[in-house]
């Protein structure tokens, strides 16, 4: 599977594809994006089977990204990787077809508990 | 209405040290420090606008902060440059400052992070409330909380 992981931060980049490997989620194609706007334009041209993404990103947020994706049809799955964790962005994240939300910090242990549903097992 | 709230010195060092032993685990606890230190170059700051408005600030010394960076990209010390220093702090604070701010009274919104080499100063109605005095591999790392105050006797707690 492909998955497209979109944070403005190198660094949590690697920590998230990092993750990915130690949650037993290795061996996928990975594909970065540095915003929101850049990854609207990657999933047309990648087709990821999953999109991991920050909320908080200059050019276009998280949110914005996910609301532009599901307006233009295209239902990826959709995962937050993001800093804030209240009630209320977890609300917000559902409602606008998130499939879940991870709040920073994350253990690996988080990881395998959201992705299993949307790509399997760990290997 | 902006509520004007601080939050529990207990949680500010709770979400500090859930962000270290996650992230920055290198077998080296964050612990309190004995006092405030002058050896400190680097400043993350993120605020927050809306109903809880705030600043949030981590001040590190040059080896803390390459500290950082190196151990967040998982890289060595010597091949961490200062881009990647800068891209560390702003992720370290975002995430501190994202996790405060789910403490706290909403809606409110959290800035991108600003990471600089010296001191970024809050603006002039804000005011330290919270302050946690740490030591990292023996570095100091400092983080503190600036929110409105209208009292001009109110200081900061510290550890």
């Amino acid at each position: 599977m492909k998955i497209l992981v979109v944070d403005d931060s190198r660094v949590m980049r690697q920590i998230v594809i990092r993750t990915l490997r130690q949650s037993g989620h290795a061996g996928h194609d990975i594909v970065e994006a540095e915003n929101g706007r850049m990854a609207f334009e990657m999933i047309a041209a990648e087709a990821p089977d999953l999109v991991l993404s920050d909320w908080n990103m200059p050019e276009m947020t998280g949110i914005d990204l996910l609301g532009a994706l599901r307006r233009a049809g295209i239902g990826v799955p959709f995962g937050f990787v993001t800093s804030e964790g209240s009630p209320a962005m977890r609300e917000q994240a559902e409602a606008a077809g998130a499939s879940f939300l991870v709040a920073k910090p994350f253990t690996a242990e988080t990881f395998d508990e959201v992705l299993t549903p949307v790509l399997g097992a760990a290997r | 209405m902006t509520v004007v709230a601080e939050p529990a010195l207990g949680d500010l060092h709770t979400v500090v040290e859930e962000v270290w032993s996650t992230f920055l685990a290198d077998g080296n606890p964050i612990l309190p420090a004995d006092g405030p230190s002058e050896d400190v170059h680097w400043t993350a700051a993120i605020t927050v606008t809306g109903a809880w408005e705030a600043q949030i600030s981590v001040v590190l010394s040059e080896a803390a902060a390459t500290g950082v960076g190196a151990t967040m990209l998982a890289i060595d010390e010597a091949t961490c440059s200062t881009a990647d220093v800068r891209d560390a702090l702003g992720e370290l604070v975002n995430i501190v400052g994202g996790n405060v701010k789910s403490l706290m009274p909403g809606p409110s919104v959290l800035s991108l992070p600003l990471v600089g080499h010296g001191d970024i100063a809050p603006t002039s109605d804000l005011q330290p409330v919270r302050r946690l005095d740490l030591l990292w591999r023996g570095e100091p790392v400092v983080v503190v909380v600036h929110v409105p105050v209208q009292d001009s006797s109110t200081t900061a707690t510290t550890t």
